[in-house]
C-alpha cells in the first residue's frame, strides 16, 4: 500500500529546536507560568496608602465573596501592614492569611490626606511597575482622614460595593468624574498637575463625594468642591449632570443640565499669549416648571443659566489659577491651534496660567 | 520457508479459479455450500432432453427463476423439436425471458456470476453454460438520512445497495458526462465499489489517483466505512478525517458538480466526496436550502463553535489557573465563590468532567435509545448536579465542559468533532502544563499538524492557504448568493472553473 505523505517538514531533530525556542519566546523567556489556585486566593479590591513612623501603611481589603476559601456571606477580609516601602508591606500581606493574597483586582486606590500631602509619585511608581497591580484600579484621595479609616468606614462588607457605585454613577454622568491611577499618572507627567475624586468618611459606613483633590507636581495642592468641583466638571467637558434652580417672575423652573462641551484657545500679541478663551456649550432640558417659559421667560432663563454655570468656572479657575494646576489641559488643547508657539511657552505654562487673562463664555441651549 | 517469507505478502491469483468450465468442477467448487441448488429439467417434457439450471438459493430470486427460466423450458414446444445444434442459439437468443444472457467456457466467471444471483443453465453434452440474471433485489428502501435531516430539501438518504445509491445519483445527475467506475475491492468480500465523476469538471488526476488507489487495497474486506477510508487517506495517522461523506443524494450531487469525485461501497450507506478539504466538514446539506443570510450566520456559528469546543477546557485551566488577572474580576468572583470547599485542583477537576463526559455519551450511544436518554438525564443531571452540590466539582467547570461539549455537537461532520475532541484533551493536558504558552504551543502545533495535510494532492486547510495563485470559488466562511457563486474551487484542480452564466 501506499505510504502516507504529508509534506517534506523538518524533521525530528530540527523540530525539536524549532519547538523548544517558540516555548522560550511564548514564555517572555522567563519559564512557564507558576499554577495557583483560584479557590485559595483572596482577592484584594481595595487598597489604601498612608503614611506611617515605619514608612507607608497599606490596607487592603477584600470584600465579600472574594477571600478565597472564605464561605459566602462572611466578613470581608482585612489586611493591614506598616513596612518601610510598599513591596515589604504587600509582602508582609502574604504572611496575614492562610489564602495567597492576589492583587491582581484591585480597583480602588485610596490615597489618604497625608500620603497625598507627601506625594503621590511612589504609589503610582510601584502600581505602574506591578505586574498584578497596573494602573487600572481608580483612584480616590480621602479628604480630611486617612485611607484606613476610611477602608474601615465599609465595616464587615468593605467598601468596594460603594466605591464601584460612585464608579458607575461619575461614568453615568450624576456623580464626580473618576479616574483611574493610570490617567492621574499620566497627567502628572504631562501636565504636570492632575485632578482625582476626593471623598470623606461620612459616618454609618458611608463615603461622602467631597469635590476634588488637586495635585500639583505630585503632592496635594488643595481641593475643589461646591461651585468649583462643577466648574472644574465643565472644564473638562466631563459629566455635566446638574440640576439648577431658576427664580424668574412669577415662575420658578428647574434645569437639568444633560451636555457640556467647553473649547479653550489661546490668543496671542506676538509669541506672548495675552488671553486665554473658553467657550463652554451647555445643553439642558426643562424638568420642573410652574408654567413653561417661552419667549422672554425663555430668555431669561437662559440668561440666568448662562450667569450661574458662568460663576461655576470663574470659582474653578480662580482657584486653580492660584495654585498654578491646568489640570483640565485647557493650554494643552488650546496649544493644538498653534503648535509652534505653544511649544514655546509649554515649559512655563504653570506660570502663564496663573497670570494669562481668561475670558469666559457660555451658551445655554434649553430644550 | 523463512519467516519473512511466511509473513510476505501473497499474490492475488488472477483468475481465482482458473480452467475451463464444466458442471462437475462448479459442483466441486460449491461443495459443502448448502445454498447451491441445481435443478435438472427436461426441455418440453422430452426426457432425451435435459438442462441442469444451476443457482445460489437467496441470491437468486424464486420468481424469476420460475418464470422466466424454468416454465419456458418446460414448456416451450420449440424447444422439443429445435434441432440440438441450434438449441443453445435459441436460449441464448430468446427463449427464454431474461433481459440479459451470456455464454461462458471459463469456471471463474461462472462461479461469481451464480453469487451475483445469475443462474447458470448446462445442456447435457455441453461444458459451457448460459447465464441468465435472476438476482433478487432485497434491500432496505430508500428513507430518510438520519444524520442529516432535512428541514427543507429532500429527503432520500443512501442505502446499502450501491446500485440503488448510484440510480438516486443518476437521477439527479441526467448528463451522460457522469461516468461510473467499478472496482472489485477485498479478497474475500469481493465488494463492488464505484467511482462517480463529472467528465469535464472533475479532474483526471484525481480519477487516476482513486483508481489507483483502489485497485492497490488488498484486504480480505471492505466490512466497514473505514476499510476503505484508511487505505485510501494521505495521512491514516491523523485524526482528522480526509474523506468527507454523506448519506444525502443531493448533497453528493453538489459535491460532483463542484468537481469532487464520489465513491459508493456496496453495504456502506453513504458517499464519499474527494478530496476531502477542511471546509467541507462545516458545510451542511442545507446551506444552499436557507437564505444566504441565515446560512452564512449559520456557518460562522459553526467555525465559532469548532474554536469553543478546542479550546474553551484548555482557556479555563489557562485563565483560572495560570493568568487569573485576564478575567474580568466579577468573573473571577464568581469563580472563587464557585470553587469553594471543592477538594480538587481546577486541572484535576476540568479533566475528569471532560473524561465524564465522554463517559456518559458513550454510555449513551452504545444503549437503546430510550435506555441511553434516561442514562443521559442521570448522568449530565442528576449525578452532575450532586456533585455541584456536594462540592466535588464546582459549577464554573460544569458550564466550561458543558459549553465545550454542546458547541462540539454542532459539527455537521461526526468525524470532524471526534478530531476536535482529541484535540480538546490535548490543548486542556498542555494549557495544564504551560498555561496559555502550553495552550499557545497546542494551537500551534495543531495549526502545523493541520498544514502538513493533503487530500489528494489538495492540501488540507486548501481554501485558506491555497494563496493567491490558486483561485477560489467563494468565501468559506460565508455562503454568498447562489447567482454571485459562478466559480467552482481552484485547488480541488477542477477542469471547468465556471459553474453559470
Amino acid at each position: 500500500m501506499r505510504q502516507s505523505h504529508t509534506g517534506d517538514g523538518p524533521g525530528p531533530a530540527l523540530l525539536l529546536p524549532v519547538v523548544l525556542a517558540l516555548c522560550l519566546l511564548l514564555a517572555g523567556c522567563a519559564g512557564l507560568p507558576t499554577a495557583r489556585e483560584m479557590g485559595d486566593m483572596a482577592l484584594l479590591r481595595t487598597l489604601g496608602v498612608d503614611p506611617s513612623p515605619a514608612g507607608v501603611a497599606v490596607t487592603g481589603s477584600t470584600g465579600p465573596r472574594a477571600r478565597g476559601l472564605q464561605g459566602e456571606g462572611e466578613a470581608a477580609l482585612t489586611l493591614e501592614a506598616d513596612q518601610a516601602s510598599l513591596s515589604a508591606a504587600c509582602l508582609a500581606m502574604q504572611g496575614q492569611t492562610d489564602s495567597y493574597v492576589f492583587f491582581g483586582y484591585v480597583d480602588q486606590l485610596l490615597l489618604g490626606q497625608a500620603l497625598a500631602e507627601e506625594g503621590v509619585r511612589p504609589v503610582l511608581d510601584y502600581f505602574a511597575r506591578n505586574a498584578e497591580l497596573g494602573l487600572g484600579a481608580q483612584l480616590w484621595l480621602v479628604r480630611g482622614a486617612a485611607a484606613r479609616e476610611a477602608l474601615s468606614a465599609g465595616g464587615d462588607q468593605g467598601i468596594d460595593a460603594r466605591l464601584e457605585t460612585l464608579q458607575k454613577d461619575g461614568e453615568m454622568g450624576i456623580a464626580n468624574l473618576t479616574r483611574t491611577a493610570g490617567e492621574v499618572y499620566a497627567d502628572l507627567l504631562e501636565l504636570g498637575c492632575a485632578y482625582a475624586p476626593a471623598l470623606s468618611p461620612a459616618g454609618d459606613a458611608a463615603l461622602a463625594e467631597t469635590g476634588y483633590g488637586i495635585l500639583k507636581g505630585d503632592a496635594l495642592a488643595g481641593f475643589l468642591e461646591g461651585q468649583e468641583a462643577r466648574g472644574l466638571d465643565l472644564l473638562v467637558g466631563g459629566s455635566a449632570a446638574d440640576v439648577a434652580e431658576v427664580e424668574l417672575p412669577d415662575n420658578r423652573v428647574s434645569v437639568k443640565i444633560t451636555s457640556a462641551s467647553t473649547k479653550s484657545r489661546l490668543e496671542f500679541q506676538g509669541d506672548v499669549p495675552s488671553a486665554l478663551k473658553i467657550t463652554c456649550k451647555i445643553e439642558a432640558r426643562l424638568s420642573e416648571y410652574q408654567e413653561r417659559p417661552v419667549g422672554e421667560g425663555m430668555t431669561a432663563l437662559q440668561a440666568e443659566l448662562e450667569r450661574q454655570e458662568r460663576a461655576c468656572l470663574e470659582a474653578a479657575l480662580k482657584r486653580l489659577q492660584a495654585w498654578g494646576a491646568d489640570c483640565a489641559g485647557l493650554g494643552a488643547r488650546a496649544g493644538t491651534a498653534h503648535p509652534a508657539r505653544w511649544r514655546a511657552i509649554q515649559e512655563d505654562w504653570s506660570e502663564w496660567f496663573s497670570r494669562v487673562p481668561v475670558k469666559i463664555q457660555v451658551t445655554v441651549r434649553v430644550m | 520457508m523463512s519467516k519473512s517469507e511466511a509473513n510476505a505478502p501473497h499474490p492475488r491469483r488472477e483468475p481465482r479459479l482458473p480452467g475451463p468450465l464444466s458442471l462437475a468442477r462448479l459442483e466441486e467448487v460449491f461443495s459443502d455450500c448448502v445454498d447451491f441448488s441445481k435443478r435438472q429439467v427436461y426441455l418440453h417434457g422430452d426426457s432425451r432432453r435435459r438442462a441442469t439450471v444451476c443457482y445460489v438459493d437467496g441470491q437468486a430470486r424464486s420468481e424469476r427463476l420460475n418464470d422466466y427460466v424454468l416454465r419456458p423450458l418446460a414448456q416451450d414446444p420449440m424447444l422439443a423439436t429445435a434441432p440440438e445444434s441450434q438449441l443453445f442459439d435459441l436460449l441464448e437468443r430468446g427463449a427464454l425471458y431474461a433481459h440479459g444472457a451470456k455464454r461462458e467456457t471459463e469456471l471463474d466467471p461462472v462461479v461469481f456470476a451464480l453469487i451475483n444471483g445469475s443462474c447458470a443453465l448446462f445442456l447435457e453434452g455441453r461444458d459451457d453454460c448460459l447465464l441468465f440474471p435472476v438476482a433478487t433485489e432485497e434491500k432496505r428502501s430508500v428513507g430518510e438520512p438520519e444524520n442529516e435531516p432535512a428541514l427543507k430539501g429532500a429527503r432520500d438518504s443512501f442505502v446499502e445497495s450501491l446500485r440503488t445509491n448510484t440510480s438516486l445519483v443518476r437521477r439527479r445527475m441526467r448528463a451522460p458526462e457522469l461516468k461510473i467506475q467499478e472496482h472489485i475491492v477485498g479478497r474475500q468480500s469481493l465488494t463492488p465499489v464505484d467511482m462517480l465523476w463529472i467528465d469535464g469538471i472533475a479532474d483526471p488526476d484525481t480519477v487516476a489517483l482513486l483508481s489507483a488507489r483502489l485497485d492497490a487495497i488488498d484486504i480480505d474486506g471492505v466490512e466497514a466505512a473505514g476499510s476503505l477510508e484508511e487505505y485510501l487517506v494521505d495521512a491514516v495517522r491523523s485524526p482528522f478525517p480526509m474523506m468527507p461523506y454523506t448519506q444525502r443524494p443531493d448533497r453528493f450531487c453538489q459535491g460532483l458538480l463542484e468537481g469532487r469525485v464520489g465513491l459508493f461501497a456496496d453495504g456502506i450507506p453513504l458517499g464519499w466526496l474527494l478530496p476531502g478539504t477542511i471546509d467541507q466538514f462545516f458545510k451542511t446539506g442545507q446551506d444552499r436550502a436557507y437564505h444566504w443570510l441565515v446560512a452564512s450566520a449559520l456557518s460562522v456559528i459553526r467555525w465559532l463553535c469548532a474554536l469553543i469546543t478546542l479550546l474553551m477546557p484548555g482557556l479555563y485551566i489557562a485563565l483560572v489557573t495560570f493568568h487569573p488577572e485576564a478575567i474580568p474580576p466579577k468573573l473571577a468572583l464568581s469563580i472563587v465563590a464557585a470553587k469553594q470547599e471543592v477538594p480538587f485542583s481546577t486541572i484535576f477537576e476540568v479533566l475528569i468532567m471532560l473524561l465524564a463526559f465522554e463517559v456518559i455519551q458513550e454510555a449513551g450511544l452504545r444503549l437503546p435509545g430510550p435506555i441511553g436518554a434516561t442514562v443521559s438525564i442521570l448522568g449530565g443531571l442528576v449525578v452532575g448536579n450532586a456533585a455541584v452540590d456536594a462540592h466535588i466539582v464546582s459549577p464554573a467547570v460544569l458550564i466550561a465542559v458543558a459549553i465545550a461539549g454542546v458547541a462540539g455537537y454542532t459539527q455537521p461532520s461526526q468525524d470532524f468533532g471526534n478530531a476536535l475532541r482529541l484535540w480538546r484533551f490535548l490543548l486542556a493536558i498542555l494549557a495544564s502544563l504551560g498555561g496559555l504558552t502550553g495552550l499557545a504551543l497546542g494551537c500551534a502545533g495543531l495549526i502545523y499538524h493541520l498544514a502538513g495535510l493533503e487530500s489528494f494532492g489538495v492540501p488540507y486547510l486548501a481554501p485558506f492557504t491555497t494563496g493567491t495563485r490558486v483561485p477560489r470559488g467563494h468565501p468559506s466562511l460565508l455562503r454568498l448568493p447562489l447567482p454571485m457563486m459562478k466559480w467552482r474551487d481552484g485547488p480541488i484542480k477542477t477542469r471547468n472553473r465556471r459553474n453559470q452564466r
